[in-house]
């Protein structure tokens, strides 16, 4: 699984939902849904070191910065080395704050002619995004 | 209430350990102990059931005093209102299954309760046969049965389930959860298998060393709670396929067996048997509803 550290700088709630805004750096700012609220979890408050956790099935890889999308969660990133399969290939990928894995289909390294050393952005959808409180 | 208070001197593979137990155990309750081989679990049992006299301390039972070191009170087993099923049936091998819940019996009991049990235990097609025609699930049956004749108020178990495979464990959870409910009974499980301490136990004590390391719900002590996905079971991993790029690890969660995707590193780590924490977001799983036709 991937995991990066950061701390919730921001919280929305609405109802039994929570938008955390998790600042990974100043200049990466990550955001994560949760069925909690500060009421049900204490870890919910501005501020608390967290975990961003999140499946390498669920990283999409867009080969620069993607603005017609509805994919917020951003991280710029350059890719360290790809181990290719017949059906699926693994990224491993370098950003400003540690590794990353993405797991795509083979297809689409081809399609998108990735290769070592390019600059990617990987991007994970927020409702596929655990908090783990530290 | 059990208030439970005991020091005890133990001799264990590494030597000797003092069992020094403080638990006040709520009416009705089920709970679990919990812990590596010579921590002094089945010691307690004992204890409790007075096979084995604490060095010091006190058992109350509700308002009933079992046992107090300093005022030399001891009841003998027979007095105290205990059941205890062990890994071993210890059935009597030359009686049917009628015979040896009858032998149980206390001299003034009449044989309604024990029908009740039959019952419960669904031993009916099973009550004129000897034990060596059982099988194991059966037999263990059996035994909780007759743990059951003198109408306990405290049922003790043993790793009652350890030698059963997957399938009639769970049957039996099923059972013991049964009991412990229609008895009213308080029970103390030991018991090594997380899944069936997650489906069955108020209160879990882990013990190490003869103390209480930890104790809590068994969620609290097994499942990770500071974790926000929301789809989060425990199961016991049957198989590891390791596939191009990614690994296929099938796991048994109670009786429904599910595949869960993950890295090859991940997958090497695990081994069959682990007991795994399977975790997704709640946004990720859909539902369909199952539609009843009548």
């Amino acid at each position: 699984m991937n995991r990066l550290n950061g701390n919730i700088s921001r919280i929305e709630v609405s109802g039994n939902l929570t938008l955390a805004h998790v600042e990974v750096t100043p200049q990466l700012v990550l955001k994560a849904i949760v069925i909690d609220t500060p009421k049900t979890a204490a870890y919910l408050k501005v501020g608390q070191e967290v975990v961003l956790v999140f499946k390498e099935t669920e990283v999409i890889i867009g080969t620069n910065s993607q603005t017609k999308i509805s994919l917020q969660n951003q991280i710029p990133a350059s890719i360290n080395k790809i181990e290719r399969g017949q059906l699926l290939s693994k990224l491993n990928l370098r950003t400003i704050t540690g590794e990353l894995n993405a797991i795509v289909s083979t297809n689409a390294v081809k399609t998108l002619c990735l290769k070592t050393g390019d600059a990617v952005v990987a991007m994970v959808k927020l409702n596929e995004v655990m908090l783990q409180a530290l | 209430m059990i208030k439970l208070d005991i020091n005890k001197e133990l001799q264990a593979a590494t030597g000797t350990m003092t069992l020094r137990l403080n638990l006040n155990i709520e009416s009705g309750q089920l709970i679990t102990l919990y812990g590596p081989s010579g921590v002094g679990k089945t010691s307690t049992l004992r204890m409790i059931s007075g096979l084995m006299q604490p060095d010091s301390g006190q058992i109350c039972v509700e308002d009933e005093t079992w046992f107090d070191a300093e005022n030399k009170i001891n009841w003998s087993p027979q007095k105290r209102k205990v059941g205890y099923v062990f890994q071993d049936y210890a059935l009597f091998p030359h009686m049917t299954v009628l015979e040896n819940l009858n032998f149980a019996k206390a001299k003034n009991q009449t044989n309604s309760s024990i029908s009740d049990l039959i019952e419960i235990m669904e031993l009916g097609q099973l009550q004129n046969r000897k034990p060596e025609s059982l099988s194991g699930g059966q037999k263990q049956r059996v035994a909780l049965a007759r743990a059951l004749v003198q109408k306990p108020k405290i049922l003790l178990l043993d790793e009652p389930l350890a030698a059963l495979d997957s399938a009639i464990r769970h049957k039996l959870q099923g059972f013991l959860k049964t009991v412990h409910q229609e008895f009213q009974l308080t029970t103390i499980l030991i018991s090594h298998d997380v899944g069936e301490i997650v489906k069955l136990a108020d209160h879990v004590y882990q013990l190490e060393e003869g103390k209480i390391l930890k104790q809590g719900t068994p969620e609290t002590i097994f499942i990770e709670q500071n974790l926000s996905g929301k789809f989060k079971f425990t199961g016991e991993v049957l198989k590891i396929q390791q596939e191009e790029i990614i690994g296929i690890v099938t796991v048994r969660i109670h009786t429904d067996v599910v595949k869960v995707v993950v890295q090859h590193e991940e997958a090497s780590k695990l081994a069959i048997g682990d007991q795994v924490l399977v975790v997704s977001k709640a946004f990720t799983p859909l539902l369909y509803k199952i539609e009843v036709s009548i």
